[in-house]
């Protein structure tokens, strides 16, 4: 339908003499420049995420109906504005960002050490004014942004040293998130960060090292090296990190949370229980509702259908970010679409999977569906690159010539 | 898409690689997907009417388990605060009848308007005493009688009867009877406490009987129909193997209350939870406060746990350990002094009973040992307490146990203050240590004549001389002088080393004191004045008192005179004339006292140290500090010095200034002493106080002396000194 609009093109434009000041720069201004599938996974799911909240959260604290569903929405809007800004500025010129990206990502989370107060043992938000930010939500975007700026230097010669050098510049950053202990935000990075490799198109042999190189640290530092008497971290550290990668130091509550959550998706059956009749998610069985648990609400409310719809548009979401690597205009923006869609993916897999019981408990919120600040402004931060990145495609293409815009 | 697929074919080709790679990524999401929807598909649809009926019968009653708070040890990890776990048998608020609500209510007006009554009474009683020191007049026997009255009737509030359950309430009155057969409390008591917890508490659980025995807990277990609304439960109880050593420093518990809920410190504390109140267990609660437990069982419709669904459970954490810098052996000698020297004081000021005392590190602020006496046995405060035994505690004929004077009294400090003065006096430069003054026994100030104590005369002194012997005419002299002198230097270097200024010690409620001067003077009387001109009361009259308050005069140069020796308007605690003793010591920096040293895992392994606490510093001359160090030597060192006699035989030097503080007419003086004493590098400061307890060398200086025995291991008679002052 957006054909109508589009300015005639005539295949057979000449190609414009380089002394020529370039055309159309009128014309493109008032173009909306977004990837119209994109734009609709994105609406479809926060449509999905505000409804959902309104339903749940109903009775969460006294008085206040829509205490959650207010903020949700006003989320959303101030993140559709931040994901059309985005979309209009060159991403290319970040390439040249990287030191200050990098130094950004690993200040703001070291920051989180010195200045946040522990909730529930952990630490991992700085107390805004009007909301609680958790710098390594935003740290996913930066560490893609940084790492693909890197790899985009070093191309010419991408060797063992090159692989290295990424894999420890993202690991910092991890093992930092990990300390938080925040394990799910620190597996997104190391996902992350593995995506871009592959996309760079890292040796095979090179992922087969790194995952050897893995299974020996994990080792070392978890089994190996306290039976040798050698303690790289302090008691209490310890115990920390265990009962957080070791659910059966913990099995109780875990257990229960999961069984919750799969007899509140299995009872949705094909079409739902309705907002009515989800005891699961009304009477608080569901723990955690609104944020990790959400696709259980959708599940219990609405039923295989609700799920399935979710699904298929989150299924969509990752599509056209894999679309959108393969027609980036130069290597910097696919690395990053590849970057940001494998992030997606993974948080996709784990937090719905956690759900549906066949992945453990690790606390990643669902894109665009859970409620909360940093993941939603983060998220469409993320998607705004990628319509950038389909812009300038687009416009490159333009000028070449060619005027793709469903493809 | 299609329409422009001829487009397709002009766009560069991406790389073969590439191409391999993102069909990889798109094969990996779409095996993603799959197994998702596969899932779902299985729970949704396949075994949907399974996880339907579950919903259905999910019933889950959550039970807390209740934390072991963490214990209290002393620097050498000598038990002061333990955990044990007892069995208490509780009624539930919602299953109590009205009547007892509504008993409860009338209950808790009466308590409140009888202790009106009292704070009245006491105000009046207290500042009609304030006027007749003041003046200093002989006092009538009208007066001597209306004051007593007062004070008797501010001392303990009346009492007040729980009324009798009526009759009418027979569903309790038979419940009360059969429990109170089972647990051995008589249907009243049981009453009793219901109405007066209530009061306290409204929506809490009332607790008939703490520590009952196991068998009473479990015949009571299992005919839980047989007796409705009431539970035996197991809880923890706070248990003190020291009894009454160190009692008043840690504090009670108490459920979290609605508006403490709102804290961020109590953020992760749910409702019933008992936190800290008071003390070393509000100050760390966050530490000693371990993490509850629970268990989820499942329950069928009928309430019964459902055996083939597990139940889960959470063990509940016991807090950590905090380690105080308290030395128990110190602490308990400390005691034993205060009570061998009020026992000496009594032979002669037969009211004499209370006193307090503190020892400290002059270099780190590390508190040794902090008290007052009589204390009382906290094993008290572990169950519920009646509320008469409560009013005992706090009533002044049994010398108020409960109130730790170390940190809470404010006095004035008498002639322990006068090492302030000097130094005010010398960085002001209107003293020289050499500068010679010539004590004629009086001091005259207009009317006033103002004389050393026992009428004494010294001759020509100077100042090293006027603080060995502790001359008041040269004070009164230096004080008059500083009073012409802009800057006001008494109160300058008074707040500087400490005055009127909290010392921020770990423990909650300190009071700030008063250096008086004259702005808080002149302020309070403008106050007084404009109040007796609107009430029409003439100045200075007992009405006018009572209605307006203490402040009938403005500040005069006598003020000053009566600031220089530490009487008149001071008011300190003995906690801040160490603090301020520690500045002249460590030579000016003002210390934070501190009671917690670290906090402990259960394995005793460290978990954080409690910070060092931030310092101020203060610039004391280094010569006005020798001189003012010199005097205070001489004082407690020297041949004739005020306390030497006191500390014979005890060896080395001791830095040490005795005060008697003059309470008013017909009132025995207060007794003070403070000390300094740095040997087999362990300084340490000591401050003790006895209320009534005569002169500084008579009783505070003995107790300071064995107190600093017991520290340094030696054997001193430390008896009484002679010398006056």
């Amino acid at each position: 339908m957006r054909r109508r609009n589009r300015p005639p093109v005539s295949y057979s434009t000449p190609i414009q003499p380089v002394a020529e000041p370039p055309p159309l720069l009128e014309r493109r201004s008032f173009r909306l420049r977004l990837d119209p599938l994109l734009t609709l996974a994105v609406l479809g799911l926060c449509a999905c995420s505000v409804l959902t909240i309104r339903s749940a959260t109903s009775d969460d604290i006294a008085g206040q109906p829509s205490y959650y569903v207010t903020r949700q929405a006003l989320y959303v809007g101030v993140g559709l504005a931040l994901m059309y800004g985005v979309s209009r500025i060159d991403y290319s010129r970040l390439r040249e960002l990287k030191y200050p990206i990098y130094g950004l990502m690993i200040a703001s989370i070291a920051l989180v050490f010195a200045v946040s107060t522990a909730t529930r043992g952990s630490k991992r938000w700085i107390e805004l004014p009007f909301f609680r930010f958790q710098p390594s939500e935003l740290g996913k975007i930066l560490l893609v942004l940084a790492i693909s700026a890197f790899i985009t230097d070093r191309m010419r010669r991408f060797d063992r040293d090159t692989t290295a050098r990424v894999v420890l510049l993202a690991l910092f950053p991890a093992m930092l998130v990990m300390a938080q202990p925040d394990l799910g935000t620190s597996l997104v990075y190391i996902v992350g960060i593995l995506a871009l490799l592959f996309v760079a198109g890292a040796p095979w042999k090179h992922f087969a090292a790194l995952a050897a190189l893995g299974a020996v640290a994990v080792t070392l530092t978890l089994v190996a090296l306290p039976a040798a008497g050698v303690d790289l971290l302090k008691p209490y550290q310890t115990a920390r990190l265990t009962a957080f990668l070791d659910p059966s130091g913990n099995p109780g509550d875990e257990g229960y949370q999961q069984q919750q959550s799969k007899i509140a998706i299995g009872s949705g059956e094909k079409t739902g229980r309705g907002v009515e009749n989800s005891t699961q998610t009304s009477l608080n069985f569901l723990p955690e509702h609104h944020t990790d648990f959400i696709f259980a609400v959708v599940g219990e409310t609405y039923g295989f259908a609700g799920a399935a719809l979710v699904l298929s548009l989150y299924a969509l979401l990752v599509w056209r970010g894999l679309h959108i690597l393969t027609v980036a205009k130069n290597l910097y923006g696919a690395l990053i679409a590849g970057g940001i869609t494998v992030m997606l993916l993974f948080q996709i897999f784990v937090n719905v999977g956690m759900t549906v019981g066949i992945m453990p408990i690790t606390g990643v919120p669902a894109p665009l569906l859970s409620f909360g600040g940093s993941s939603m402004l983060v998220t469409f931060l993320a998607i705004g690159l990628l319509q950038s990145i389909s812009a300038q495609a687009r416009e490159t293409a333009a000028s070449k010539g060619r005027t793709p815009l469903f493809q | 898409m299609s329409p422009l697929s001829p487009l397709d074919e002009r766009r560069p080709a991406i790389t073969p690689q590439l191409a391999v790679r993102v069909a990889v990524l798109g094969g990996i999401a779409f095996a993603l997907f799959a197994i998702v929807f596969f899932r779902l598909w299985f729970l949704q649809v396949l075994s949907g009417e399974e996880y339907v009926s579950q919903a259905r019968e999910n019933r889950v009653r959550k039970v807390k388990i209740e934390a072991p708070r963490g214990d209290i040890v002393d620097r050498n990890g000598t038990s002061l605060v333990e955990t044990k776990e007892a069995a208490v048998v509780q009624l539930l608020p919602n299953s109590l009848p009205s009547v007892e609500r509504e008993a409860a209510v009338a209950y808790q007006k009466a308590v409140s308007a009888a202790e009106r009554e009292r704070l009245a009474a006491r105000t009046a009683s207290e500042a009609l005493k304030r006027r007749e020191r003041r003046r200093g007049e002989r006092t009538t026997r009208a007066d001597r009688r209306e004051i007593k009255r007062l004070e008797a009737s501010g001392r303990e509030a009346r009492k007040v009867a729980v009324a009798p359950l009526p009759s009418s309430a027979t569903g309790a009155r038979r419940l009360y009877r059969r429990l109170g057969k089972v647990i051995g409390v008589t249907p009243r008591t049981i009453h009793k406490r219901v109405v007066q917890q209530l009061a306290l508490t409204p929506y809490a659980a009332v607790t008939v009987k703490t520590d009952v025995g196991s068998s009473v807990y479990n015949y009571l277990l299992e005919r839980q129909g047989q007796f409705p609304g009431v539970r035996p439960t197991k809880t923890f109880l706070r248990s003190y193997p020291e009894k009454r050593v160190g009692a008043q420093l840690f504090g009670t518990l108490a459920e979290i209350s609605p508006e403490q809920l709102k804290l961020e410190k109590y953020r992760e504390v749910d409702a019933g939870t008992r936190i800290g109140s008071g003390g070393i267990e509000e100050t760390y609660d966050r530490w000693l406060r371990g993490v509850d437990g629970f268990t989820r069982v499942s329950i069928d419709a009928r309430g019964r746990p459902r055996d083939e669904l597990p139940a889960t459970r959470r063990e509940p954490r016991q807090g950590n350990r905090v380690k105080l810098s308290l030395d128990l052996q110190l602490q308990r000698a400390a005691d034993k002094a205060m009570q061998t020297a009020i026992s000496v004081a009594r032979s002669k000021y037969p009211d004499a009973k209370a006193g307090a005392y503190v020892a400290m590190s002059p270099t780190t602020g590390e508190v040794y040992a902090l008290g007052s006496y009589p204390s009382y046995d906290a094993n008290l405060f572990a169950k519920p307490l009646s509320r008469e035994r409560y009013d005992r505690l706090n009533s002044e004929a049994e010398g108020a146990p409960l109130f730790n004077r170390a940190l809470l009294a404010t006095y004035p400090t008498g002639s322990v203050f006068k090492p302030v003065t000097a130094l005010a006096g010398l960085a002001s430069g209107q003293l020289t240590p050499g500068q010679v003054y010539n004590d004629t026994g009086k001091f005259r100030l207009g009317s006033q004549v103002r004389q050393n104590a026992k009428g004494a005369v010294y001759g020509p002194v100077n100042l090293s001389e006027a603080m060995k012997v502790s001359v008041d005419t040269y004070f009164f002299n230096l004080g008059y002088r500083l009073n012409e002198v802009a800057g006001r230097p008494i109160q300058t270097w008074a707040r500087r080393l400490g005055f009127e200024r909290r010392t921020g010690i770990d423990l909650p409620g300190e009071p700030k004191g008063l250096v008086p001067d004259a702005r808080w003077r002149n302020a309070g009387f403008a106050a007084y004045e404009r109040c007796r001109a609107k009430e029409g009361l003439t100045q200075g009259s007992q009405a006018a008192l009572f209605a307006c308050g203490g402040v009938d005069r403005s500040w005069t140069a006598g003020d000053n005179v009566s600031l220089a020796v530490g009487q008149g308007d001071l008011q300190a605690t003995p906690l801040q004339v160490a603090v301020a003793y520690s500045a002249l010591a460590n030579g000016g920096r003002i210390l934070r006292p501190r009671l917690g040293r670290a906090v402990e895992d259960g394995a005793g392994s460290l978990v954080q140290e409690i910070d060092p606490p931030a310092r101020r510093r203060v610039d004391i001359g280094a010569k006005d500090r020798a001189v003012i160090m010199e005097g205070l030597r001489r004082a407690a060192s020297e041949d004739g010095g005020t306390s030497t006699a006191v500390f014979k035989g005890f060896g080395g030097t001791v830095y040490g200034k005795t005060g008697t503080v003059e309470r008013g007419v017909n009132v025995p003086d207060q007794a003070y002493y403070a000390a300094y004493v740095n040997q087999q590098n362990r300084p340490i400061v000591v401050v003790t106080t006895i209320e009534k307890g005569g002169f500084g060398a008579e009783t505070a200086a003995p107790a300071a002396c064995r107190i600093l025995a017991e520290w340094y291991d030696k054997k001193a008679p430390c008896g009484a000194g002679t010398a006056p002052q």
